[in-house]
């Protein structure tokens, strides 16, 4: 298996191109898609940790994490989905920097 | 750790190149079903990643709920909301402060993880792979409480979106 801070490192690039996303794009659907990364690189740093601390440490609450991660970024994209498809209905636009109806 | 590159770490390195090429993808694609794409192969990589790690349960359940589920439903909403008229922008103003943020806060993490001593099993030999029943002890037993939970937040989240996202009553 790779040493462990290999795999941190590739866990720390996938949550700043997350980030990235997050703060350079309009549309609010490819915005959820950056989270969704930044989720990703979330539960595999947890696991990461899991895997090579059982031995140690014996417990595994990291794999059971990142299951309950999973759940819930279904949850949540549903949810935000919904609110997407809404907004677009109101103002014919999925652009983030267009909606400003809670602006003041 | 072992002497010289075993073969899984050569798996690792390519599956790693490919899930950040990917993820590099999602953000700065220029067609927004592009991106949605580059997406699924940036989700298998992860996948290949947590089988590296042999913990093939998680990796099965984001091929499943991840890799079809979820970008099903960004595809259709990808789809839903496509601006008609006009071509759109696909980055805001502030392009230039976001890729410098996120620099900056690659370069912290980095440097956090690398001045860490790590305190991992002294050859990667030693690590025991986690079993599926390891697994499903830990979450029926300790954790099935949030296991509960999390299931009445899922259908409550599923049903809200479902009234988010159905016409009101007096629209037509």
């Amino acid at each position: 298996m790779p040493p462990l801070d290999h795999i941190l490192i590739v866990n720390a690039v996938l949550f700043a191109i997350g980030v990235m996303g997050v703060l350079t794009r309009r549309n609010a659907v490819l915005i959820l898609l950056s989270v969704e990364l930044m989720l990703n690189a979330v539960s595999l740093n947890m696991v990461a940790f899991a895997v090579y601390g059982h031995v140690d440490f014996g417990n595994i609450t990291g794999i059971v994490f990142a299951f309950f991660i999973i759940v819930i970024a279904a949850a949540e994209v549903a949810l935000a989905l919904g609110i997407v498809v809404r907004t677009f209905r109101n103002r014919a636009t999925a652009n983030v920097d267009e909606v400003n109806l809670l602006k003041w | 750790m072992e002497d010289g590159v075993t073969a899984t770490q050569v798996v690792f390195w390519i599956l790693a190149v490919v899930m950040l090429v990917s993820a590099i993808g999602v953000v700065t694609a220029g067609n927004i079903v592009y991106a949605a794409l580059f997406f699924i192969a940036a989700l298998a990589g992860v996948a290949g990643i947590y089988l590296i790690l042999t913990v093939e349960f998680i990796a099965l359940v984001q091929l499943l709920v991840y890799g079809s589920a979820v970008v099903i439903l960004i595809l259709f909403a990808l789809m839903l909301t496509r601006a008609r008229e006009r071509p759109q922008a696909l980055f805001g103003r502030s392009r230039p402060i976001g890729i410098a943020a996120s620099l900056g806060l690659l370069a912290a993490l980095i440097g956090g993880i690398v001045a860490t001593t790590w305190t991992t099993p002294a050859t990667t030999s030693a690590i025991q792979p986690v079993g599926l029943q390891t697994i499903g002890d830990a979450i029926f037993t300790i954790w099935i409480v949030p296991f509960i939970i999390v299931g009445v937040l899922l259908s409550i989240a599923l049903d809200g979106a479902i009234m988010l996202a159905s016409p009101d009553e007096d629209d037509n």
